[in-house]
């Protein structure tokens, strides 16, 4: 298999505050130097909890936000010049809210119509074609294309929104918390489709989420993210069956699952680090069971452990 | 478009200030060709005629000028300028918002730098300016009054547009290729225009005002030629021997504003959605209850009852029956998990019971909840007040939107028990750092003067279980309470409630939509679809073997960690909307168990050894233990 | 917060700065010879050499500007021909009699705007909203100069209650009853429209305010009706009516300018359109930077009781 997509050192720092001249009176650091491979065909799985810079990461991928640091190489081809429209062709981007991800004031036409026209300079009687064909595959009526958005359920405006990302033939995706705003028994109606166009058309998709299970039902590969760092890279079967960092386990911990008794996994009032104001070392030790001086001095990086697994940790869980 | 004039017209207030408006236009437009006096011919012989003298029914002004004829012209200047002003005004603004707001960053920054200067003037100051400047005159008077106006359009659009420049509609125009220019004149335009049209309906006849003002000053309008300004102007000087000079043009100016004013605020509702869906009106006190018939008399199986309980909905002539006839208890000390989804009606039934529905558009329209005996639905508001807190408490999802955001979370710990007791301050202080102990605030003599904004997502829902818990309620409602936070945070604060129910006895009813949670914390669960309860009992039965086709569909759509990668058993089709519930089972549609008898008449939840279904053709046991 | 004020001071420099970069661009296009526009009828050749020698006309137009700010600076508006006198010295005299009209007419528009609009916010289509409603509609609809005129006509000429106009009687004492007396209209007049303005939006910063979810948290305490209006929903409210009372204070010194005029006010609105019509360019120039100077400065209070009420803003 060859490599979709290929990140090295990305890493994106934003300015915060405002002194009296404009200038920015700090920084930080949303997504720290982070390296990933996706393969062709995959489904690598991003999870992480709030401002863990998931979807900082998911913004530079598709150009909308310029890195700070780092390559970005789609297909074998470096992208780094944030131009939407270059990467538009290569990867495609589908967003957490379907409904204000369509503009309200134009028809699903149009909306699907731009894609084909400004990055593939389709003339109309192909656009239309073309555009049926796209809409069958998502199991949309084509009587949809003539209304507005404000007419659709959610679970419906979200197959519009992958309709049109599969317009601009990009053949990677990225989706960012794809059915978090759907309601649980459209969200499964939704996952499945996308587990069938990604046969259908040998789409990579990174699926980026918070909700651990729906991860793990659609990836091969789960990348746990942690105040802007990836910590444990793995196969899907075994990060939250066997997590190496002690950050994995307690995400696999705290999930509630039936059958599970409740127990807080972790001390009482445990926060994520101030942003503002990073701590050295590793990020998590402040709140790890078997962190040293070590870690608070140190700040590991993404090593190999075992069949198919990296983890950023000087004292991985060894079973 | 149809719809925004249907709903213009719909208004009277409007259409009445849009007819006046109509009228005084075309009579302005057709001054030319009426038999008219000419404004301008003086006739000092002839001055300061009273109204309704034969040959000048407004009478004459100080150099016996035909008021009526005066007025006439005047209008059409007036209002000529008016318009003329706004629409130069709203252009450019608008031009220099749009820019400002959607490129952002240093464009953004020197365009409002430079708004804000002309905004830090009181805006006559730089009328004046400009037209000392360039002197006296109509135009230049509005040349000054469109200048002065144009920062106000430009930063009201800015922020519009910024709005909407971050929308995600727009980030996925520029990955379909558009270009900057592109993306303004398609995306962002066209949903700036309403925005565009209400600013500029709501300062018509401000602008008009502000160039009558210039003119009156004698800075406008220049003799023989008048506006209805200046008109005022030079009657002053006669305001107490001859007042009808000054009121005949003063009236008129009245009336154009008034009736553009309420044209204008027309104009601006029906282009506000929020105002469309009725979404900005205010929630009464305690919902509004509206029972037909006398609620079921309590039975007296537990602390709380809810029987038969209906509550609605009404938008516009849409009756949506969010709950349609639920019956529910917790005992003493139980948790009783509601779960759903979206839509489902398990926060409405939630909020029903203490009156907390936003009321309109909600309105209780059947059924009771009996505590302790009592009805909560009929008791009298002030009955109601005294309840919420003090024996059944609340605790809400957002934990950032429902804390006060001005106020510190201690003096919002203390207002809760001084809601219900007298209480000092040092005792309240006190009282307030136990109860942040008792959610195992860390630090918590600290915390106490922390403003909600400066604590995280958990800490705020743990301040948020303090304040249910400050009056030692029997029963607190949680309404999905860990739904907007992270899986860890989540764990920390559900193990709070759990064990402060078992330290302390509370029943607790616990809303959700995730299965898991269910199962660690709650002792019976309902499941409710489309406003009803399909399935209720004991967790642990439910969970094993569900009996209801949505219930066990349910729980097979939903990963659950550990199972690795498979596909999904979907559920197909939507949940009904409960404005057109079907008749029969409202899963029928989209139950692959369905027979013809699923589809008509009601069908009861049956009730056996603890478990009840709403269901003709339940899952066998046998069946769905497997 | 001591820091929050003084960063606000600082900030302010760039706006007077602007100010008066905007005002000396305004008046350098005046057409025709500088100096003869300034002196108008006072154009003798003595005359027009002075001014050109102190304002340094004739001089490219950074320089004009640079000495015109540093006279400025050092206490020198200028001198107006008209009334031979120092333009600061009129303006200040001026401005103290504009202020006591202005600042009574706002406080009287602040605190009943409010609580007109946080009547009708809380009985929300009920017979209190809608006759706010209309009040308003009326007020915000009439010319402040026609409701003086109507006002005087009325109140002074036929029920006698008010003298028709000025700040003082011309012999008599200078008691407060009979500044009252002479302020009363005037006030009341300048008031109405922002009157109307802030009611109107403190009614929908209200609405807003009441459907949030702290205050059905309020609510579910058992907080009484009274205190989820007043106290939780108007301090929420206030967020945004503060801003608005500060450009509404633009407004009424705004229109200051006209009820001066209908009035007989001695303020410095009236001198101004005295100035402009006589021609007084460095009185309309003086003028016009120091009452927008003192409006900077005003805005800052305001930004400093926002910053007060509302802790989300960073000190």
């Amino acid at each position: 298999m060859t490599d979709a997509l290929k990140i090295t050192d990305l890493s994106k720092t934003f300015p915060v505050g405002r002194s009296l001249f404009g200038n920015p009176t700090g920084t930080v650091k949303a997504v720290h130097p982070l390296t990933l491979t996706v393969l062709q065909g995959e489904t690598l799985g991003i999870v992480g909890e709030s401002g863990c810079g998931k979807s900082t990461l998911a913004r530079m991928l598709v150009g909308l936000l310029e890195p700070s640091t780092g390559h970005i190489e789609i297909e074998g081809a470096a992208l780094d010049n944030a131009d939407p429209a270059e990467f538009g062709k290569r990867i495609q981007y589908v967003f957490q809210d379907p409904i204000s991800s369509l503009n309200p004031r134009k028809t699903i036409r149009q909306i699907m119509e731009a894609p084909l026209k400004l990055l593939h300079n389709m003339p109309a009687a192909e656009r239309s074609r073309r555009i049926s064909e796209i809409f069958a595959s998502v199991n949309l009526r084509e009587e949809f294309l003539d209304r507005y958005p404000h007419e659709f359920s959610g679970g419906q405006a979200q197959r519009i929104g992958i309709a049109r990302a599969l317009a601009a033939k990009a053949r990677i995706l990225i989706l960012d918390e794809p059915v978090s705003a759907l309601d649980v028994s459209v969200q499964a109606q939704v996952l499945n489709l996308l587990a069938d166009l990604r046969r259908e058309f040998d789409l990579t998709y990174l699926f980026i989420s918070h909700d651990l299970a729906v991860v793990e039902a659609v990836s091969d590969r789960i990348a746990v993210l942690y105040f802007g760092s990836v910590v444990e890279v793995g196969p899907a079967e075994e990060v939250f069956a066997a997590p190496k960092h002690p950050y994995t386990k307690l995400l696999a911990d705290s999930a509630p699952v039936v059958g599970r008794p409740l127990t807080a996994p972790e001390a009482e009032g445990t926060e994520l680090p101030d942003p503002l104001n990073p701590p050295s070392g590793c990020a998590f030790a402040a709140r790890c069971p078997n962190a040293t001086d070590k870690c608070r001095s140190e700040t590991p990086r993404l090593a190999p452990l075992g069949k198919g697994t990296t983890v950023a940790c000087f004292h991985p869980i060894l079973d | 478009m149809t719809a925004f004039f249907v709903l213009l017209a719909r208004n009277r207030l409007a259409l009445l200030g849009g007819i006046v408006l109509a009228c005084v236009v075309f009579l302005a437009l057709i001054t030319p060709i009426l038999p008219l006096a000419d404004p301008d011919v003086t006739n000092t012989s002839n001055r300061f005629q009273p109204v309704f003298l034969d040959g000048a029914l407004l009478g004459t002004d100080h150099l016996g000028r035909d008021l009526l004829s005066r007025v006439m012209w005047g209008t059409r200047l007036s209002l000529a300028v008016g318009f003329a002003a706004a629409i130069a005004a709203a252009t450019i603004g608008a031009a220099i918002g749009i820019i400002a707001g959607y490129y952002g960053g240093r464009t953004d920054n020197i365009i409002m730098r430079g708004v804000d200067m002309l905004m830090a003037f009181p805006y006559i100051l730089l009328a004046l300016a400009i037209v000392a400047a360039l002197g006296p005159g109509l135009f230049n008077a509005l040349i000054a009054v469109a200048a002065v106006n144009v920062p106000f359009f430009a930063r009201n659009i800015r922020g519009i547009t910024v709005g909407i420049a971050n929308k995600e509609f727009v980030d996925a125009a520029r990955l379909a290729g558009m270009s900057n220019s592109r993306i303004i004149l398609s995306e962002i335009l066209p949903n700036v225009i309403p925005v565009i049209v209400i600013a500029m309906s709501t300062t018509i006849g401000w602008m008009i005002l502000e160039t009558a003002g210039l003119s009156f000053l004698g800075l406008g309008s220049q003799p023989p030629q008048a506006d209805l300004g200046s008109m005022l102007g030079e009657a002053r000087s006669a305001l107490i021997t001859n007042p009808h000079t000054s009121i005949v043009p003063g009236i008129m100016i009245l009336i154009i504003v008034m009736s553009i004013n309420l044209l204008g605020d027309g104009v601006r509702d029906a282009l506000d959605p929020r105002l469309k869906s009725g979404a900005l009106s205010r929630p009464m006190a305690a919902t509004r209850v509206d029972r037909a018939e006398t609620p079921p008399a309590a039975s007296g199986v537990g602390l709380l009852e809810v029987k038969a309980l209906e509550t609605q909905f009404h938008v516009k002539n849409r009756i949506y029956r969010a709950v349609g006839g639920v019956d529910l208890h917790v005992e003493k000390g139980e948790c009783l998990g509601i779960i759903g989804e979206s839509g489902s009606g398990k926060s409405v039934t939630a909020l029903s019971i203490m009156g907390l529905v936003a009321s309109p558009p909600g309105v209780i329209t059947g059924g009771a909840a009996y505590y302790d005996g009592e009805d909560l639905i009929g008791a009298p508001y002030r009955r109601l007040r005294d309840m919420r807190g003090r024996n059944v408490s609340y605790i809400f999802q957002d934990p950032l939107a429902t804390l006060h955001p001005l106020y510190r979370v201690g003096d919002q710990l203390i207002e809760a028990i001084r809601a219900h007791r007298p209480i000092g301050k040092a005792e309240g202080r006190a009282k307030a750092i136990e109860l942040l102990k008792a959610v195992r605030i860390p630090n918590a003599e600290k915390r106490i003067n922390d403003y909600p904004h400066e604590m995280s997502g958990g800490m705020r829902q743990r301040v948020g279980i303090a304040m249910a818990l400050a009056n030692d309620p029997d029963i607190i409602i949680a309404d999905e309470p860990t739904t907007a936070l992270d899986v860890t945070v989540q764990a920390q604060v559900l193990t709070i409630l759990d064990e402060l129910r078992r330290s302390r006895g509370l029943a607790i009813v616990f809303i959700t939509h995730d299965f898991g949670v269910v199962a660690q914390l709650c002792d019976r669960v309902a499941v409710m679809y489309a406003g009803r309860i399909v399935e209720e009992g004991a967790t642990t039965d439910i969970l094993d073997a569900p009996r209801h086709p949505y219930t066990a569909r349910l729980m097979a759509c939903v990963p659950e960690l550990g199972g690795g990668k498979r596909r999904l058993e979907a559920i197909p089709g939507l949940p009904p909307v409960v404005d057109k519930l079907p008749e029969g089972c409202a899963f029928a549609e989209r139950c692959d168990r369905v027979q013809p008898d699923c589809r008509s008449g009601g069908i009861a939840l049956v009730r056996k050894d603890g478990r009840g279904v709403r269901c003709v053709h339940p899952v066998d046991t046998r069946e769905a233990a497997e | 917060m001591t820091g929050y004020i003084l960063k606000r001071l600082l900030s302010a420099i760039p706006v007077l700065f602007g100010i008066t970069v905007i005002v000396f661009l305004i008046m350098a296009m005046i057409p025709g010879d500088p100096a003869t526009a300034i002196l108008g009828n006072f154009a003798t050749p003595e005359n027009v050499e002075k001014l050109n020698r102190d304002l340094g006309l004739g001089k490219p137009l950074v320089q004009q500007y640079f000495i015109w700010l540093s006279n400025m600076l050092s206490g020198d508006f200028g001198t107006s021909f008209a009334l031979n006198r120092p333009v600061l010295d009129e303006v200040l005299e001026r401005f103290n009699a504009t202020l006591v009209l202005a600042g009574t007419a706002f406080v009287l528009c602040s605190f009943l705007g409010v609580i007109a609009g946080v009547i009708s916010a809380a009985n929300q289509y009920g017979a209190a909203d809608k006759g706010i409603t209309f009040v308003v509609l009326l007020g915000i609809s009439i010319p402040s100069f026609f409701l003086g005129m109507m006002m005087i006509l009325f109140f002074a000429v036929n029920l006698r209650w008010f003298p028709v106009s000025g700040m003082w009687p011309i012999y008599g004492d200078r008691t407060l009853g009979v500044l009252l007396s002479h302020l009363a209209m005037p006030a009341t007049a300048l008031a109405v429209v922002a009157t109307g303005v802030i009611a109107r939006l403190s009614r929908s910063a209200m609405l807003e305010v009441l459907r949030q979810d702290f205050i059905r948290t309020a609510r579910a305490k058992g907080v009484h009706e009274r205190g989820v209006i007043w106290r939780h929903a108007l301090k929420a409210a206030m967020v945004s009516i503060i801003p608005v009372l500060g450009i509404q204070a633009g407004f009424v010194l705004s229109g200051a300018v006209y009820i001066e005029i209908v009035f007989q006010w001695p303020g410095v609105g009236r001198m101004l359109v005295d100035a402009i019509l006589k021609r007084d360019i460095l009185m309309v120039q003086g003028g016009v930077v120091f009452v927008a100077a003192c409006y900077v400065l005003f805005n800052i209070a305001v930004d400093v009781a926002q910053s007060l009420l509302d802790p989300r803003i960073k000190t």
